[in-house]
């Protein structure tokens, strides 16, 4: 375009090109992009998905744990799992986590517990149950993808993975077979209370994303004009 | 390896490719082989649909053929990573199976690759949840059971596929009776959301249903699942919603005091029956006499009613409950209905039959329509329906055929019993007359001809016969067409030829089309009615006069006829030759008769030849004569020996002994005419002629009188030989049987001499009648008076002046001399004419 000085056809142009970058502007255009909502909805559904597979899931691993590992009220102590991460916290601390820490925590989480659930796809014996775990790994996989793409639409820098923390299943020659069922045991049991725990923050994160569509229209106006 | 490629356009202007491949070096190529095709298409429409929860599937169009091995590979990743590749196989390049299990909740890129050895292309990428993609498993198990509290409804309980876990489903339900053809479906904000059964509601009872159902995702993204399969189930009785349609015929029974009363009702249908019926409950109230209770099984009951008024009503029973009941009124004997329906009018339309009607001013309860085949051959065999008292058009719920005409009834049935029908006809569809009309004449003129046809029987119109054709065609081929009205069964042709043979046939048209009948043909004749009389009855009347004229004439110029055709032949037997012959000349005769004759002149004579009495005829003539006048005095002695002699009949000898009246009775009726001789007298005696008739049937003895008349002429004077000449002619016929006629002879003679006055009166009476019976020329007539007075003279002379006063002697003298006179031939006689 070629604009020169006192062109009152320039100025006219001009204004112009304005209107017409006008819908290019982010804040302007939220009804072309649907931001984080849609997605954090998502990641929500994916938590209560991966939450229905891994029962079943669960239920046919821990069949072929065999007893006790199968028993409805069996509760072993936590020994060998102490570098699983833990989904259990205070609530207090919950609550008072903000979400850039709150998803970077799920995403450390859920990034530990695949390496581990990997492992445990390595070891499992049945095509049927390998197939089961690999989908699941296959979902989980997705579910980090999403947390990552929700951190990215909300402008939060992905986690880097520490060097040497790299979680991998190394079963220590000291691991006795039961203390390895005992590991799976837990590192099952504490992907429930992940997913459990993802889909209250991300319902949290829903409901702060998603105001009522009143507010988004005062959102949308402030930041027009 | 080398591989030239060498593009051109061709005409289409679409890049060509012709890709020539190569020339190995080692010893397996094919040198010189040259493939060509088209580089791949962009695959469009990419779109994938996962099935249940466990595989997905994507398709595209591939584009146009290429010619040459081309590899589609579906690939797919998310934002992070990317999935193993789906390539398609050869035999279907247009899908692929995606091997791993899709994830849902997570965005998924999916694109297609196609490449071949010309190129490579890349569709347009698409980016989906797969949850929104899924098509889940049609739901399992469905089952159907019904309440027995409450008839109108139905609970399905199902299965739902396992998606349900993690995505919300919503529904669709279909139902239909178990006969329909088409599907209902329960309205399906009814079914937004996930659930595992349904009541549907607002059934009819006892019957059955068919569902099936289908499932998708409750915000609508994906697919809805196939149908299941489908179940029934009966919604359980209920008591019959209405009463059965009610109505009653009276059949005319012999007796004054009762009425034989056909109940007769219709089945419920199944949707009002609301189960199985078991029987029906009828009662029967007259006015204030106990109920009658009837409980029957069938669909009619007759019964015998007393003339008065009746109130009959039905219900229909079920497992569950009665009916309400139908009320009929069935009216005394003496009621008189009124008030029909107006304006009643039956149409086809949509296949069926439609009544129409205006309902009369009266409140109507219900109406009765009544129908049956309108035939000529079979009777009326009416069915019925039953209609509220608020309808006023309807169609015929029977087995209606096309081409049928049927009587329609429509009967208003008011409170106090049934008002007066009214009837219509209708066809459900018409069609072409099945026979033509056959055409016949009942009248042909010489310019015209009334035609006549019998009106077609209703089994053969198949229609309302709308209007007839007449198409007539003359022999010389003028064919004329003519429209008549259906109304007519006659028509007059007029301006027709005469003389001409014409041919007629006729057709009959519904509204359907028509059909001929049979060809007549008829002539017009070449005269009018009438032409021929006049003609004939002139012309008979005209030779009837002129027959008429001519029998007068005839009449009038009788005797002039009479002289040409028949001439008066005198009577021999009222001849007096019989009396005057013995006069003739004696045997002696016979030697001058032979002379006589000799010059041969007798052309026709019957020659009698007398044998027994040859010798002596004179002696015995004279005798005789002498005998006779004896025998007329007194007794019969002689007579009886003439009679004897005789060979005629009891009659003849009357004549010997001058029975005139008698004889001249039997002679004339049975005499036979002698040739009159009369040239012989030429000779002798010029100019008179003598004619004799003889007494015999046997040819006369002209020959042999003629001699013997000229004799008698001359012996005239002598005044006897009448018995030998008598007796001579009576031996010449003789038959020797005598006897009986001797005694009717003597018989006769008693007679004859009973009364002398009837004698002479006899004479004179034989006189007049030869008078009168002679009706041709005057000598024919004067001959046999004087002759029958010269044979009478001898002997009347004698018996007069025996037994008559003188005066009398004296005028037969005179008659005798007068008469006598002109015969002799001294005197000139006479000459026949």
């Amino acid at each position: 375009m070629d604009l020169r000085a006192g062109d009152s056809w320039g100025m006219l142009a001009c204004l112009c090109t304005v209107l017409w970058h006008v819908p290019a502007v982010p804040a302007l255009n939220r009804t072309g992009d649907p931001g984080p909502g849609p997605s954090i909805q998502k990641t929500y559904d994916l938590t209560r998905y991966l939450e229905h597979q891994l029962r079943s899931l669960a239920g046919t691993y821990l069949n072929y744990l065999g007893p006790p590992f199968n028993e409805p009220d069996f509760n072993p102590p936590r020994l060998g799992a102490e570098t699983l991460p833990r989904a259990t916290v205070n609530l207090e601390v919950w609550r008072s986590l903000n979400d850039k820490l709150r998803l970077t925590q799920n995403y450390e989480a859920y990034s530990h517990l695949l390496c581990y659930l990997r492992g445990l796809n390595r070891q499992a014996a049945t095509a049927e149950l390998r197939r089961s775990l690999a989908h699941f790994c296959t979902s989980l996989q997705g579910l980090l993808g999403s947390i990552a793409g929700v951190m990215a639409a909300l402008g939060y820098p992905l986690p880097q993975p520490l060097p040497g923390t790299e979680p991998t299943w190394a079963p220590g020659p000291a691991h006795s077979d039961f203390l390895q069922k005992m590991d799976d045991f837990w590192l099952l049991k504490e992907l429930q209370t992940w997913l459990w725990r993802s889909a209250k923050d991300f319902n949290r994160l829903k409901k702060k994303i998603q105001p009522p569509a009143a507010a988004v229209t005062l959102h949308l106006e402030a930041h027009g004009f | 390896m080398g591989q030239v490629q060498s593009q051109c356009k061709d005409e289409s202007n679409q890049v060509l490719i012709l890709q020539e491949v190569t020339i190995l070096s080692d010893s397996h190529s094919i040198p010189g082989l040259i493939l060509s095709g088209f580089p791949p298409e962009k695959p469009k429409n990419l779109n994938c649909i996962v099935n249940g929860a466990k595989s997905m599937m994507c398709q595209w169009d591939p584009g146009r053929e290429t010619y040459l091995e081309t590899n589609f590979t579906l690939k797919s990743a998310w934002a992070t990573s990317q999935f193993a590749d789906c390539r398609a196989k050869r035999d279907t390049p247009n899908f692929c199976l995606v091997e791993y299990v899709p994830v849902f909740f997570v965005n998924l890129v999916v694109w297609v690759e196609a490449e071949n050895a010309l190129g490579k292309v890349t569709s347009d990428h698409i980016n989906f949840d797969p949850v929104d993609k899924v098509k889940p498993s049609s739901p399992r198990n469905l089952s159907v059971s019904n309440s027995e509290e409450l008839s109108t409804i139905l609970k399905l309980t199902w299965i739902n596929p396992s998606v349900e876990d993690v995505i919300r489903l919503k529904y669709n339900i279909h139902y239909k009776t178990k006969d329909a053809s088409t599907w209902s479906q329960i309205p399906p904000e009814d079914t937004v959301s996930t659930r595992s059964s349904f009541t549907v509601q607002d059934l009819k009872p006892f019957t059955e249903y068919v569902f099936r159902i289908r499932c998708m995702k409750e915000d609508g993204k994906g697919y809805w699942s196939d149908w299941s399969e489908v179940a029934s189930g009966i919604t359980y009785e209920d008591r019959p919603s209405k009463a059965p349609s009610f109505w009653f015929k009276i059949n005319s029974s012999k007796t004054l005091d009762y009425r034989s009363v056909q109940l007769m009702w219709k089945t419920l249908p199944p949707f009002e029956a609301n189960g199985k019926i078991l029987d029906y409950e009828v009662t029967l109230t007259k006015w204030k006499s106990r109920l009658q209770n009837y409980t029957v099984n069938d669909t009619n009951l007759t019964v015998n009613l007393t003339n008065d008024r009746y109130i009959a009503t039905l219900a229909a029973r079920n497992l569950v409950g009665k009916s309400d009941a139908a009320v009929l009124t069935i009216p005394a004997r003496d009621f008189q209905a009124s008030h029909p329906v107006k304006d009643l009018k039956a149409f086809p339309k949509d296949n069926k039959l439609w009544v129409e009607w205006t309902s009369p001013s009266k409140s109507v309860k219900k109406y009765i329509l009544e129908w049956c085949k309108l035939s000529d051959t079979s009777p009326c065999d009416p069915d019925w329906q039953q209609e509220e008292g608020t309808v006023h058009s309807t169609y015929l719920r029977g087995n209606l055929k096309e081409s049928i005409c049927y009587s329609i009834t429509v009967t208003p049935v008011y409170q106090n019993g049934p008002g007066s029908p009214e009837s219509t006809k209708a066809y459900l569809k018409q069609a072409a007359p099945s026979k033509g009309p056959t055409v016949r004449t009942k009248k042909v003129g010489k310019n015209e001809a009334v035609l006549e046809w019998d009106r077609l029987p209703v089994d053969v119109q198949n229609g309302f016969i709308r209007n007839y054709t007449i198409f007539y065609r003359s022999s010389a081929g003028n064919a004329t067409v003519v429209n008549v009205d259906s109304s007519h069964t006659e028509y007059t042709l007029s301006s027709l030829t005469s003389d001409t043979l014409y041919m007629v046939r006729m057709a009959a048209y519904t509204d359907e089309g028509g059909k001929d009948g049979p060809e007549f043909t008829f002539t017009t004749p070449k005269f009018a009615q009438g032409e021929i009389e006049a003609i004939v009855v002139p012309v008979c009347l005209a030779i009837l006069l002129t027959t008429l004229l001519g029998v007068l004439f005839c009449f009038n110029k009788r005797d002039l006829i009479k002289k040409h055709i028949w001439p008066n032949v005198p009577d021999p037997s009222k001849s007096h030759i019989a009396q005057w012959s013995p006069h003739a000349p004696p045997r002696h005769n016979f030697s001058s008769k032979d002379q006589m004759y000799s010059d041969g002149n007798f052309t026709d004579v019957s020659v009698v030849e007398i044998e027994a009495n040859d010798k002596k005829p004179f002696p015995e003539d004279l005798k005789s004569l002498d005998l006779f006048k004896k025998e007329k005095n007194s007794t019969e002695g002689h007579s009886s020996g003439i009679g004897g002699s005789s060979c005629m009949s009891s009659s003849r000898p009357s004549i010997s002994s001058n029975d005139e009246n008698e004889s001249s009775q039997n002679t004339a009726s049975t005499v036979q005419y002698s040739t009159v001789v009369h040239s012989g007298y030429r000779h002798q005696v010029p100019s008179v002629q003598v004619f004799s008739r003889s007494e015999s049937t046997q040819p006369l003895l002209d020959s042999e009188e003629r001699p013997e008349d000229l004799q008698l002429v001359d012996s005239l004077d002598s005044g006897d030989g009448i018995l030998p000449r008598q007796q001579y002619f009576k031996q010449n016929c003789s038959q020797p049987e005598t006897s009986p006629d001797i005694s009717h002879f003597e018989r006769s003679k008693q007679v004859s001499l009973g009364g002398e006055e009837d004698f002479v009166r006899l004479k004179q009476q034989q006189i007049s009648d030869h008078i009168s019976q002679s009706c041709g020329s005057g000598q024919m007539k004067m001959f046999p008076e004087v002759s029958a007075v010269d044979a009478f003279s001898p002997g009347t002379e004698g018996q007069v002046e025996r037994f008559e006063p003188v005066g009398m002697e004296a005028v037969i003298d005179e008659e005798i001399s007068k008469s006598y006179l002109p015969q002799t031939v001294r005197q000139g006689g006479y000459m026949p004419q």
